[in-house]
């Protein structure tokens, strides 16, 4: 037993090294330069909290929280639900099926600022294949890069067709139902909707969880990208400032390293308060599901 | 040596390099974001370029942090560079207490580039010597056309990037100032009738005569790409667009003044040679400025047509003003340089500037029309007030 537990501890240890060093320890160094003014240039200056009191007065800062939060309402529950669809469409073995998986899963093996790019022309308002098939089809055509909320919707498009890893996952899940337990189900009467939501959902519902919290972590950072290249965080008045292009903003353009790290800590515990919120969630979704059985 | 540039810029610089015989190696990004995202990282990870070339907008970012190594004392030494070759106009920027912090490498103002095809096919006469802002905006007028009865615009008679630098020679133009204290601003000071009928005339040319693209226009093909597709007649830019307008075989084009409102005035657009305090090989860095900024250098850069070279012996010289080389009329760019001035040098610049920049794109597009400068003025001054005031 002891053998098997080291075995497993230096299968975990590349992980465990690279999550520390990697994720850790920047993490808590970002806290630690939160309460300092500081340029990366001359020597910093510690301010306390000064810093987050400042975030609490910038307006700039409040419109990209609200423009993120908005985005991770929208995009997470789009690309959990995208991905649920195709998984259940795709997990059969059929003749076209690997190339549809491959389909679903292609865009997110794209690197992010070559597919930004192409949807740069995808959403031109004007010349973009997107507004001329809407204009075709006798469809209003937004202008996704020069109206807000449009461009809001934009950049959700630009990431929901990113669920490949979410997909992948979703697939695996699916594929490990016992199919058992449908035709038993459908042996006393229960329909497809039936099968579906006591059966498929909770059965899958640990792996919806993680896809859904992977995606709200990630989708914090996922609007960087096409807010850099896309929209340049406009049109005005910051309607795409995300988050992250704000830190980016303030670190690398203006030089406020310290502001900019408290910016990112108020992000990660935004980010653990909505995974907190979801398991939280789920945890008594599926406490309904199963009922005790009384004893006695 | 960092340097940020577009590709015929960057090759230019390689050119330069390669013409000196120094061991130079170029570090080449596109953006000037991406420029300071690295110039700053570089310095705090001990590892900096000996050399960086950046526009003087944002140089007291690092100024003020001491990252910067002065310039003055390699020019007292230098042999082939003196304070007497450059213009003492635009050397003047780059001097803090009178010691010079950098080296400028070019001396640009702000131009209209013009479609003589477009002028010719539309009857309208070309832009005079001395020619005044309603000048422009009328014959902007009479370029803006609908070629095909759609009802869509097919030809504007003006493109302009709707900016806090394009608005200020206007400002100055008629006797006002973009900020209350030159050396060591507090606010915007346009909180007065005149800069306010200023302002309004820049935002007129969208909302009133409707002369420039509209906002999803200029997001759909950029200003620069429109001209080059013969689909503006007139666009106010700088130099750096010279080289890539020298691509263009089916139609002449030439540059005019930038047209005043009242007094000529222009805005300065220089970059500067910085050497980083960090560097161990400042004076291996100060010879390729030696070479970069001498007659050589600057011919190869001028020649490119990326620059207006700083040095009047170039400038003044066939390398810059060749006749045989687009535009003509390159005499413009130093003619304005008597009436050109800088905007301010702060540490928070580059932040005003943005945040400036969003309220003037906002108001410039204002999709309900009729945009105030009067409004534009008070939001400018409200919320760039802070960043003024964190000047350290």
């Amino acid at each position: 037993m002891e053998r098997e537990h080291r075995s497993l501890w230096l299968l975990a240890a590349p992980f465990l090294i690279g999550v520390v060093v990697l994720v850790a320890a920047p993490a808590l160094l970002t806290v630690v330069m939160s309460t300092f003014e500081w340029d990366l240039v001359s020597r910093p200056r510690f301010v306390g909290v000064a810093n987050f009191s400042e975030l609490l007065k910038d307006d700039i800062f409040k419109i990209s929280l609200r423009n993120s939060l908005w985005y991770v309402a929208v995009s997470v529950p789009l690309k959990l639900v995208g991905a649920l669809c195709l998984a259940l469409l795709l997990h059969r073995r059929a003749r076209t099926g690997g190339a549809a998986r491959g389909a679903v899963v292609l865009p997110t093996a794209i690197p992010d600022a070559a597919w930004a790019l192409v949807w740069l022309w995808i959403l031109n308002p004007l010349a973009g294949p997107l507004n001329l098939t809407l204009q075709t089809l006798g469809l209003p055509t937004p202008a996704w890069l020069t109206q807000p909320g449009a461009a809001r919707w934009g950049v959700v498009l630009i990431g929901a067709l990113q669920l490949g890893e979410g997909f992948l996952i979703a697939l695996a899940a699916r594929r490990g139902v016992p199919r058992h337990l449908h035709e038993a189900a459908e042996a006393v009467g229960a329909g497809p909707w039936s099968r579906f939501a006591q059966i498929t959902v909770p059965l899958m519902a640990p792996a919806l969880l993680l896809v859904a919290c992977r995606d709200a972590v990630a989708s914090f950072q996922a609007t960087f990208v096409p807010a850099l290249l896309v929209t340049g965080g406009g049109p005005p008045p910051h309607a795409t400032t995300f988050l992250p292009l704000f830190v980016y903003r303030n670190a690398f353009e203006y030089l406020r390293y310290g502001y900019a790290a408290a910016a990112t800590v108020v992000m990660i515990v935004v980010s653990a308060s909505i995974v907190w919120l979801m398991i939280r969630i789920v945890d008594r979704w599926r406490g309904g599901l199963v009922e005790p059985v009384p004893v006695g | 040596m960092l340097v940020a540039g577009d590709p015929f810029e960057l090759a230019a610089y390689r050119e330069v390099v390669e013409a000196s015989g120094l061991a130079v190696r170029l570090i080449e990004v596109t953006e000037r974001d991406e420029l300071i995202a690295r110039l700053s990282s570089s310095i705090a990870g001990g590892e900096p370029p000996d050399l960086f070339l950046l526009n003087y907008r944002y140089h007291s970012q690092f100024m003020a942090t001491g990252a910067v190594a002065p310039m003055q004392p390699f020019v007292d030494r230098s042999e082939i560079l003196a304070e007497g070759d450059f213009y003492p106009r635009v050397l003047d920027v780059f001097r803090e207490d009178g010691a010079l912090t950098c080296l400028p490498q070019n001396a640009a103002t702000l131009v209209v580039y013009v479609n003589e095809r477009l002028f010719s096919s539309a009857g309208v006469p070309l832009p005079a010597a001395e020619w005044m802002w309603d000048e422009m905006v009328g014959r902007a007028q009479l370029l803006t056309r609908d070629l095909d009865g759609d009802g869509v615009v097919d030809v504007h008679g003006l493109g302009v990037e709707p900016e806090i630098i394009r608005i200020a020679p206007l400002v100055w133009s008629v006797g006002s100032e973009l900020v209350d204290r030159e050396n060591e601003p507090t606010r915007f000071a346009l909180a007065n009738p005149v800069a306010v009928s200023a302002v309004q005339a820049f935002l007129d040319l969208r909302s009133r005569f409707e002369v420039v693209p509209t906002d999803e226009e200029a997001e759909s093909q950029d200003l620069e790409s429109r001209f080059l597709a013969g689909r503006i007649a007139m666009l106010i830019e700088s130099r750096k667009v010279v080289p890539s307008f020298r691509t263009i075989e089916s139609f002449e084009w030439d540059v005019a003044p930038l047209p005043p409102i009242g007094d000529p005035a222009n805005v300065l657009h220089s970059d500067a040679y910085c050497l980083t305090s960090a560097s161990d090989h400042k004076e291996e860095a100060f010879r390729f400025v030696e070479f970069a900024l001498g007659p050589e250098g600057q011919r190869i850069l001028s020649e490119a047509g990326r620059i207006v070279p700083v040095r009047p012996d170039i400038a003044e010289s066939e390398a810059f003003l060749d006749p045989q080389e687009a535009p003509a009329s390159s005499q413009v760019f130093l003619d304005q340089l008597a009436t050109t001035r800088a905007l301010p040098r702060i540490a928070a610049w580059p932040e005003i500037e943005d945040a400036a920049n969003a309220l003037v794109e906002e108001a410039f597009y204002d999709p309900v029309g009729g945009a105030e400068a009067g409004e534009l003025v008070l939001a400018l001054i409200a919320e760039t007030r802070p960043l003024f005031g964190r000047q350290g």
